[in-house]
């Protein structure tokens, strides 16, 4: 019992010692204290904005591009759903994972075989994708590449989807993603005009978001990157889809989302309390556009073109410069390069494009310069009648050939005795050798400028060649002072070192027809909204006053009159007599020189000389202006002049079925059903 | 022969008149409120976490039995049994690299059948009562050399060495700070504190080099400098942080913390519980919940205070201190004061041993706070000693 009443042992010691622990333990629990203090009332409201940024995600929301249309309303570019098949390796086949090998059962089969059948995969892809499927599962940690989905299957058929849709219970791991593809319904038609649209190239991105984009401010971004682009985005490649792809794209959207620290979003209504307004920026869709194209024309010169294997139309509007065609063969499809048909063909398309000698990618009617041969002539003519050098009402003779120098300059034929509208009409050489050489080649590089040849006319898609209108100074720097007046003769018939393109062509003759107004190339008529209405109307440019006399331009006139319509004429033998055309052929040397080593059925076809006709009609009252060239086509007045006339006669046609009066002769039920039953049921 | 049986019946109606009710009410506050946030804590985790606050009732009531046993057997026979005890704690923690398992790269768990536990936690109590009863049987009241110091060192240092090989920087740290605590205690020579500093001031550079494994350093890295490494180290300390912050001054309300509810806080059951706290209840439920503990702490130095004998002061003490830097370091690391170094909140972590340890250490501060009194004479004949 005395121990228990007495003090066993002295705790004397510690007594001062209490009052500083006390102090000690006080003090560190106010720090912590203070410390919440300040965390929670003084920089409460910081750290709160930063909780709440953690669990908001602004999800972006896609914007459709804008379709684009021909100038009556046909859908030439649109995007429409694709279905894309992914699959997640450690869902769609457990044993390939280490974790299940070792400790599960086999309680998860492998969906693998009936999701390989149900894609309608070929055995070489589903060997493929099995071995990617064990490579990504060599772990299965829960980042690892085992539950990232691989896209297996691009463009399913909706045979295919509603399949997987039925079946999803048995295909674990499956998942159909739709994704919006460029779609074309014309297909190959005015392709290059067009372009196509692929994934944005690094370099761009690189330009839109340079180093450290990512910590710069919002209005800094928006000023390097004013359309939004991130890697992945489909953009423009060539052409409108490329020119007007600031107007197309359109603005995508957002939408603030909860998403926890594992990125799964929350949805509910405790998630939907936490969102701040404004919670959603809806997406802007691109702009629609329609073109002046007319593809009921396109459609015709692509019927008309198909025995030949590469060349170019151009149509355009003698009044306005609007383009109605723009032609280049050979074609190729943009859907095949625009994702469609999945990465595979994309790839496989290049390939066979860019191997084809005939440059299939290359838009002949603007990026393609070309001698213009006869289809010259009428220039180098303009320029002797502005600066009177000769008298066009004199005759002057043809022998068939014409000695200068030492060299021989060949004409076609022996034309005897032709006055200027006799040349033009019948194509003779040497008449413009005289005429050039009294010329002299820098009048008639004034005037081919005047009508606006050897500069880009500016249409604004795809890039353009100027063409080459030389001058003595040209030939100065060129052959090094040694300039020889041969030079001067082939300029006055289009060749030498003149090339022009399709397109400078025939918005030069659409000036002759028009009384000397040169226009720019008009491709837009105008930007409209989803539901058509007009948010910018383009009228048409006119690029400049051609600075020539009226009266010399009717000589001229009369000349072209003469190639269809006299009986001498180049073009008479082709003309169709009830149409009303003007216009002028080309026989132009290609200048190619055969190989070595050249097949030599290669060798024939490229030194066979392009085939020109540039025309207008009508011949009175001009409204088209059409240009046709035909590589390698041999003759001007027998392989392109026929070809001018079918598009002609399908303006003159179409113009009547428009207007409400089919001709008789060839009733066109598919473009004027609608207005002929209109008509029918108005008047009996 | 009734004395050395704490529980005769004579003692325990002493113990009755004598129970500690602030002590009591405190701890059980702070166990309620502590199982009521692992609530919010784990409301929004996996299947597997949602019903650990009902293994956690669970460890409370089996925390709470083995208390009352701690408290009422008389605390003088833990002294007669004090090296016992702490020999027994030594030869589990030796088992544990035995029988140990490693998770997530470290060892600190005896698995017995589908029991598990973890002796370094256990260990804790071992040391404070062999610590007071080396100094209950070196009742010297002059100022102690390093010397004098060397056998309770001693007995510190053996177990600490045997946790940091686990390795668990936490407990071990914890076992150094409660040597010291007791230190603190008593009177040490001017020269010993000084020449004590230097040699800490050799060990540090020593124990960085060659003791620590590379996770540990990364951590310390990571508080030094927090933003270094946001998804490494440095994010358990920076989600909680925010987490403290957005609860503000009044708190975004129970089981409303969006850190937690949407998961930033990883080991909120664990390490991090008093970030859902701090983010449920805000300020002013932070200062309570601080101040419950500073009184728990503060209460132990007062119940040593008043003790009757030396092991009964540095039981106290002990207990005082195991809480008190349980406390501290947690708070202090989850407020970023201090490196994130794996130490539990007092009744707030999730965890059995950890819960058993800090309710049989009340229940030994209990046990004392019962015994402080002197028991006079006449009061003894008047209850019929």
């Amino acid at each position: 019992v005395s121990d228990l009443l007495l003090p066993r042992s002295d705790v004397g010691e510690f007594r001062k010692r209490y009052k500083w622990l006390a102090l000690f333990v006080t003090l560190a629990f106010v720090a912590v204290v203070g410390r919440l203090f300040q965390l929670q009332v003084v920089n409460g409201a910081d750290y709160a904005a930063t909780a709440h940024e953690n669990i908001i995600r602004r999800v972006p929301l896609p914007t459709t591009r804008g379709m684009v249309r021909d100038s009556y309303g046909k859908i030439l570019a649109s995007s429409r759903p694709s279905y894309n098949a992914y699959i997640v390796p450690g869902r769609v086949m457990p044993s390939a994972r280490p974790l299940r090998r070792s400790d599960l059962g086999a309680d998860e089969p492998d969906a693998w075989p009936k999701v390989a059948d149900t894609l309608r995969l070929n055995p070489d892809e589903r060997a493929r994708i099995e071995a990617r499927i064990r490579g990504a599962c060599e772990s299965d940690e829960d980042h690892s590449p085992c539950f990232h989905p691989i896209l297996v299957r691009e463009d399913l058929s909706r045979d295919i989807v509603a399949e997987v849709k039925q079946h999803q219970g048995d295909l674990a791991g499956t998942e159909i993603v739709s994704a919006a593809v460029r779609f074309y319904p014309f297909k190959s038609l005015a392709a290059h005009t067009l372009g196509y649209v692929a994934p944005i190239d690094s370099d761009k991105l690189a330009h839109f978001r340079p180093d450290g984009y990512e910590q710069m401010s919002a209005e800094e971004r928006a000023r390097l990157n004013p359309l939004g682009y991130e890697p992945g985005d489909v953009v423009g490649a060539t052409g409108v889809e490329l020119a007007w792809e600031s107007y197309l794209r359109g603005q995508r959207g957002w939408e603030k989302r909860v998403v926890d620290a594992r990125g799964r979003y929350r949805t509910g209504p405790e998630a939907q309390r936490i969102i701040d307004a404004p919670a959603r920026q809806d997406p802007v869709p691109g702009r629609d556009l329609r073109l002046t194209l007319d593809m009921e024309m396109e459609q015709t010169i692509e019927r008309a073109m198909r025995g030949h294997l590469s060349g170019a139309v151009v149509v355009v509007e003698v009044r306005t410069g609007r383009v109605l065609a723009l032609y280049s063969r050979p074609e190729f499809d943009p859907n095949d390069l625009s994702g469609g048909g999945g990465k595979a063909r994309i790839r496989e398309s290049f390939n066979k494009l860019y191997a084809d000698p005939l440059r299939p990618m290359l838009d002949k009617t603007t990026s393609g310069a070309f001698h213009p041969g006869s289809t010259f002539k009428p220039f180098a003519a303009m320029a002797a009648l502005e600066d009177q050098k000769l008298n066009p009402d004199e005759r002057e003779r043809c022998d068939g050939y014409l000695v200068f120098g030492r060299r021989t300059f060949g004409c076609s034929h022996v034309h005897k005795k032709v006055d200027m509208r006799e040349a033009i009409a019948e194509s003779c050489n040497v008449y413009f050798y005289k005429l050039a050489e009294a010329v002299g080649m820098d009048r008639m590089a004034r005037i081919a400028a005047e009508f606006g040849l050897g500069t880009k006319t500016g249409i604004g898609v795809n890039p353009e060649s100027p063409g080459r209108v030389p001058t003595r100074s040209w030939y100065a720097l060129r052959y090094a002072g040694q300039f020889q007046i041969g030079f001067t003769l082939n300029t006055g018939i289009g060749q030498g070192d003149t090339t022009v393109t399709p397109l400078q062509l025939s918005l030069a003759y659409a000036a002759i027809a028009n009384g000397g107004t040169l226009y720019s190339p008009q491709l837009v008529r105008s930007v409209e909204t989803g539901d058509g209405l007009v948010v910018q109307d383009f009228p048409p440019r006119i690029r400049q006053a051609v600075n020539v006399r009226p009266e010399n331009l009717a000589r001229i006139i009369e000349g072209l009159y003469g190639v269809v319509n006299d009986p001498k004429g180049t073009a008479f033998e082709v003309r169709d007599p009830d149409l009303d055309v003007a216009g002028k052929t080309g026989t132009a040397q290609s200048g190619y020189i055969a190989g070595e080593n050249d097949d030599p059925r290669i060798a024939w076809y490229y030194s066979r000389n392009h085939a020109w006709f540039s025309a207008f009609a009508p011949s009175k009252s001009p409204e088209i202006a059409v240009t046709v060239l035909i590589e390698h086509g041999g003759s001007g007045p027998t392989q392109a002049a026929p070809i001018a006339m079918q598009v002609i006669r399908e303006y003159e046609r179409l113009k009547a079925v428009r207007a409400g009066h089919p001709p008789a002769q060839k009733p066109s039920a598919q473009a004027s059903s609608g207005k002929a039953a209109a008509r029918g049921s108005g008047s009996p | 022969v009734s004395t050395y049986f704490g529980t005769s019946p004579r003692l325990l109606s002493a113990g009755r008149e004598h129970f500690d009710w602030a002590l009591f009410l405190v701890s059980a506050l702070l166990a309620v409120v502590g199982v009521i946030n692992l609530y919010s804590a784990t409301s929004v985790a996996r299947a597997a976490l949602t019903d650990m606050y009902i293994q956690q009732v669970y460890w409370l009531v089996v925390g709470g039995i083995l208390a009352t046993c701690a408290a009422v057997v008389d605390y003088r026979h833990y002294e007669r049994l004090g090296y016992a005890l702490y020999s027994v704690g030594i030869v589990l923690l030796v088992l544990v690299f035995i029988l140990g398992r490693d998770i997530r790269g470290s060892s600190r768990w005896i698995y017995i059948g589908s029991f598990s536990f973890q002796p370094s936690e256990f260990m804790k109590l071992f040391l404070i009562i062999a610590l007071a009863k080396y100094l209950h049987d070196d009742p010297r009241t002059e100022g102690r050399s390093l010397k004098d110091l060397l056998i309770p060192a001693l007995l510190t240092a053996v177990p600490t060495f045997l946790i940091m090989r686990q390795p668990d920087l936490g407990t071990a740290l914890i076992l150094g700070l409660i040597f010291a605590s007791v230190c603190a205690l008593t009177r040490i020579q001017l020269k010993s504190i000084v020449s004590l500093f230097v040699g800490v001031a050799v060990l540090l550079p020593v124990t960085w080099s060659y003791l620590l494994k590379d996770y540990q350093k990364q951590r310390i890295a990571a508080f030094l400098n927090p933003e270094a490494n946001l998804l490494g180290t440095g994010w358990h300390a920076h989600h909680a942080r925010i987490a403290i912050g957005n609860g503000g001054l009044t708190g975004q309300g129970f089981m409303r913390g969006s850190q937690n509810q949407f998961l930033f806080l990883p080991d909120q059951y664990s390490d991090f519980p008093f970030a859902v706290f701090a983010e449920d209840w805000g300020f002013l439920g932070c200062f309570v919940l601080v101040s419950l503990y500073g009184f728990l702490v503060l209460w132990s130095l007062r119940v040593a205070a008043t003790a009757k004998d030396r092991f009964g002061a540095v039981l106290a003490i002990g207990v005082g201190s195991l809480i008190f830097w349980h406390a501290f370091f947690n708070l202090g690391m989850v407020t970023g004061l201090l490196p994130v170094v794996g130490v539990t909140l007092p009744l707030f972590s999730y965890g059995g041993s950890s819960v058993l340890t800090i309710l049989i250490g009340i229940g030994l501060l209990m046990n004392v706070s019962m015994r402080r009194f002197y028991v006079s004479p006449s009061r003894a004949r008047l209850l019929d000693l």
